[in-house]
């Protein structure tokens, strides 16, 4: 049987090319039998003429013997497709309008989709290169009073070694702590960020080096050679990727160090540029003028132990460490498991999956106009496939024609998608916060996911390019034909299905522009926060010092003090200052006295170590006494300035002035302060310390000579733009000390735009792109279907307007239908953004998920926009002359 | 293919073929010859309409029972003669053989008081 079929085929093949040749020959037999038959006829004694009539009338219809004939030697399916595609692109391309939104609406929805589930791929499900990552998992201790998330992940020497060892739940366990490495190049003094990492860490991801090797557990040991690890990135930036650097000795932080490995691309633990290997120590005592490591524990679940398991085990072993060390441990506390990627990705993943969720919304609605766009095309059509119908084409022939144009149309909506996909990853990732994924992370498209959305508006294409084909295959050919397209029953099934696509559309569209419009409003309150300072037209660097030389507070004053007053001369600085922190982020946790005060519960607020400048610079305003003077800084004077909320909260009712405050972390410091009581001698209104969406916490400023410790920088106030004194500010440091590294340097605003307002402005401005989109998609939609119902009832416009109504009158009928259809939309919009205001409400600062103002603000856009686009249809239906829409067809 | 149950004349396909590969049993043929010789070796009673002649011909000659070649008619004219191939003999043979069997009990069921 095979081996017939084959044969068959090998002749249709070779009667392919002599299709001339079977034409012929075929019109020969046919004209042979006639002439035998004719002649036979005549030999009974037929007239010639009746014998030939008769000879025709006996063989019946001859082109359909001939084209039944003729088919069997030929592809004939084939035939047809290529013929039903030839005339689906000439019909398309008649009409370049309707097949541009619904290829344009497609590849949108594609693209889009595409690429925001590529980001989420890569960012949140496979952010890292290494091995088993997802049971990776970091240890928190949460405060139980502190009603926000977060909580302590680093653990001193022996607390670490405990929590390594005595757990039940990790099979391995290693931790990293930061360090600046500073490297002298040359020209000056560089910092690397170097990471400190623990045994085991190389094996624990299982990844081994590009070039040279890993660590060895020897390195690790006290005394060992010291070598380093470097990043691949570091590599290619500043050894031009040269391999020679391999085993070469590099002078850090003073010292001599060995490269002996460069890692993968990939690799990038605790974003390090640098790794460097330290066996953790049972000692939490400052080693060298150094501040003890703070150990980031990281450990790998055991197979078959869940996260509750092991929270069990942790918290055991966590209570029996906090009796060890008190102070560590907040009275309640949660011991928590973090997984590695909620670690670093943290709150983007909510911003991430909002995103997916409005570009599910607009692939939806996109697949709904385009499911409108066919549906109201298939209508005007009726009348053609009653034509064809007569004329003899099968039903499965129309059907397939009307999926074959569908077909045309998704596949070029599919490959401008894939371009739009490839094109919006690239600007997504150029959008994308820094700080916000995983150093590891690379973006790339995501084949499946695109596949997905091709397969989905295909399916789409083809269901609504079916439903109205099947429609027109089922129905009596007559009817079409007898229906000239006069009044609004035409086809009455199909204007249900449209207007409920509409409503649908409209109903979504509602709830991007109110996610929309809720992150603006969020976005302008967040904007329009009093940061207590004014950041703008400030320069801001970190200043890592040499640790073997800069120990104590007279070493940092000696480095500090001429510094300050040679970048004060500079022409276009205004003033300058010293900071231990980066405002408005944060300062350095302690507990706190108040002399005279015997508090319940532990006190604790935040300190920093500014110089005299500190409220110039920042322009801080001074609610109650004053700042340090000149002599009081330089004299390491017991003074301090506290803010507002330390004075309401713990000073409520009294004078602050003069009062005392005891620091007690100070006395913890590698430089220690003993016996730290200052005397308050100003109080400033409150700056924001804990970021911009936070609450501000309690805050002191002392003289930054108190102490040798802690990490130092500088604040400058400039005339024009703070990064044109750069490099006059870099040459002042290291005329200075050429060993110092200037790091972290730019505008104060951009630090603040980069970690507060970017992570709000990212999400604003997709979600505003994806709105607006889908405004456009629905307002096209609404003016589609609305056009084509109005273009079927211009003859009962036109009865109407002959029998005396205004133009008026038919504006609003149309408008009127419309805006019904619409109104439906937007109230059932109205519900379902209710209904998932939740899922927006994480990302709302200060304004409630449900503001009344955005919601009803955007359903009078809606309608206002949907009026737009009934009205323009209307409007060419009311100024036709009656005669004319009378006489249309 | 339509089949008409008012006109006993009409032929089903299957038994069409069969006699188209009968008729070409004695030798090579043209359609005409083919249609004339089924209608007198069946005494007038079975009449192939050319509507489906020239198709099944043709059929036949893709699935390679027949073979086909011009050649001049008894009146010297060009026309196309069909003739078995050695697939068509066996397929002949067995159709026959085939037909023999149910019709003969298709009488039998008939001839059952």
């Amino acid at each position: 049987m095979a081996a017939e079929r084959l044969n068959r085929l090998w002749r249709r093949i070779k009667a392919l090319g002599k299709r001339g040749q079977l034409d012929r020959d075929l019109e020969d037999e046919v004209a042979f039998h006639l002439a035998m038959r004719e002649e036979k006829n005549r030999q009974a004694g037929i007239a010639a003429q009746e014998a030939r009539y008769a000879a025709r009338r006996q063989f019946g219809n001859t082109s359909g013997v001939k084209d039944k004939t003729r088919d069997l030697w030929t592809f004939l399916a084939l035939e047809t497709l290529w013929q039903d595609f030839t005339y689906a692109v000439r019909t398309i391309t008649k009409k370049p309008g309707f097949a541009t939104i619904a290829v344009v609406t497609l590849a949108l929805g594609i693209g889009a989709s595409t690429a925001i589930f590529s980001v989420i791929e890569s960012v949140l499900l496979e952010p890292f290169p290494y091995p088993d990552a997802r049971r990776f998992f970091s240890l928190e201790i949460h405060d139980a009073s502190q009603n926000r998330p977060g909580g302590r992940v680093q653990y001193v020497g022996p607390e670490y070694l405990d929590y390594a060892e005595k757990n039940h739940v990790f099979d391995r366990v290693i931790a990293n702590d930061s360090l600046d490495v500073l490297y002298d190049h040359g020209d000056g003094a560089e910092r690397f960020h170097g990471v400190v990492i623990t045994p085991g860490t190389f094996e624990f991801f299982g990844m081994p080096a590009l070039i040279g090797r890993v660590m060895q557990p020897a390195d690790y040991e006290p005394g060992a050679p010291p070598v380093f690890v470097l990043r691949y990135k570091t590599w290619v930036s500043h050894f031009a990727a040269d391999p020679g650097v391999l085993n070469k000795s590099f002078v850090l932080n003073g010292a001599p160090r060995a490269l002996v490995g460069v890692m993968p691309p990939r690799f990038a633990w605790g974003n390090g540029d640098l790794w460097v290997p330290e066996k953790p120590i049972r000692s939490a005592a400052p080693v060298d003028g150094r501040f003890p490591p703070a150990w980031y524990l990281i450990g790998h679940l055991k197979p078959g132990v869940t996260v509750r398991t092991a929270q069990a085990d942790l918290t055991v072993l966590a209570k029996q460490l906090a009796k060890i060390y008190p102070k560590d441990y907040p009275e309640h506390f949660a011991v928590e498991l973090v997984s590695f990627t909620d670690m670093v990705v943290g709150s983007f993943r909510t911003t991430l999956y909002l995103m997916l969720a409005a570009v599910a919304v607009l692939l939806l609605i996109g697949c709904g106009n385009v499911a409108n766009l066919l549906l109201a095309r298939a209508t005007t059509r009726e009348k053609e496939f009653a034509i064809r119908a007569t004329l003899g084409a099968s039903r499965w022939r129309l059907v397939r024609q009307l999926l074959v144009e569908s077909l045309l149309l998704a596949i070029c909506g599919g490959l401008l998608g894939i371009g739009l996909a490839w094109f919006g990853l690239r600007s997504l990732v150029a959008l994308v916060p820094p700080d916000m994924i995983a150093a590891e992370t690379v973006v790339r498209l995501n084949g499946p996911v695109l596949f997905f959305a091709l397969a989905l508006s295909m399916t789409t294409a083809l269901l609504f390019g079916l439903v109205p084909a099947l429609e027109a295959a089922r129905r009596d050919l007559n009817d079409p034909l007898r229906d000239t397209g006069k009044g609004a029953n035409g086809s009455f099934r199909h204007a249900r299905l449209r207007d409920a696509v509409v409503v649908l559309e409209v109903a979504l569209s509602l709830t991007l522009l109110v996610g929309a419009g809720l992150l603006t409003r969020s976005f302008v309150a967040l904007r329009a926060v009093d940061l207590g300072f004014q950041p703008d037209h400030v320069l801001t660097a970190r200043l890592p010092l040499p640790q073997d030389r800069y120990k104590t507070a007279k070493d940092v004053t000696g480095f500090y003090r001429p510094l300050l007053a040679r970048i004060k001369t500079l022409p276009g600085v205004i003033d300058v200052s010293e900071t231990s922190t980066l405002p408005p982020y944060g300062g350095i946790p302690s507990d706190i006295e108040v002399k005279g005060k015997t508090p319940t519960e532990k006190w604790n607020a935040v300190f920093e170590l500014p110089s005299e400048g500190y409220s110039r610079v920042l322009k801080t305003q001074f609610l109650q006494g004053r700042p340090f003077t000149d002599a009081e800084v330089n004299d390491a004077r017991r003074v301090a300035v506290i803010n507002e909320t330390l004075a309401r909260r713990y000073l409520a009712g009294e004078n602050p002035i003069g009062q005392r405050i005891r620091i007690n972390n100070l006395e913890n410091f590698p430089d220690p302060v003993s016996d730290p009581w200052f005397e308050v001698i100003g109080v400033v209104r409150d700056l924001l310390n804990d970021g911009v969406h936070r609450p501000i916490r309690p805050e002191i400023w002392i003289p930054y000579t108190i102490t040798g410790s802690a990490a130092r920088g500088i604040l400058v106030r400039t005339v024009g733009d703070p990064l044109g004194l750069l490099n006059a500010v870099r040459q002042e440091i290291w005329s200075t000390d050429r060993s110092v590294a200037v790091t972290l340097n730019g505008r104060l605003e951009d630090y603040i735009n980069s970690y507060d307002y970017s992570g709000p402005r990212f999400t604003l401005l997709l979600t505003s792109i994806f709105a607006s989109v889908g405004l456009i998609l629905v307002v096209t939609g609404v003016y589609s279907v609305v056009a084509y119902a109005t273009a079927r009832r211009t003859h009962e416009i036109g009865i109407r307007m002959a029998l005396g109504a205004d133009p008026g009158s038919a504006i609003k009928l149309v408008v009127g239908a419309g805006l019904r259809v619409i109104g439906v939309g937007i109230a059932i919009g109205v519900a379902g953004s209710l209904a998932v205001s939740r899922v927006i409400a994480g990302e709302l600062w200060q304004v409630s998920a449900r503001d009344p103002v955005t919601i009803v603000g955007v359903a009078v856009l809606l309608l206002l926009t949907g009026a737009v686009a009934c009205w323009i249809p209307a409007r060419r239906a009311s100024n036709i002359e009656p005669i004319l829409a009378l006489r249309h067809e | 293919m339509a089949i008409k149950k008012e006109s006993p004349g009409d032929l089903l396909q299957g038994t069409l073929d069969l006699l188209i590969l009968k008729s070409l049993a004695r030798g090579p043929m043209h359609g005409y010859g083919v249609a004339e010789w089924i209608h007198e070796s069946s005494q007038d009673v079975l009449r192939v309409e050319e509507g489906a002649l020239y198709p099944a011909l043709h059929r036949l000659e893709l699935r390679g029972l027949l073979s086909a070649e011009w050649g001049a008619s008894e009146n010297n004219r060009r026309a196309k003669y069909y003739a078995l191939t050695t697939a068509g003999r066996k397929q002949l043979a067995e159709e026959t053989e085939y037909w023999r069997r149910m019709s003969g009990a298709v009488a039998r069921v008939l001839q059952t008081a």
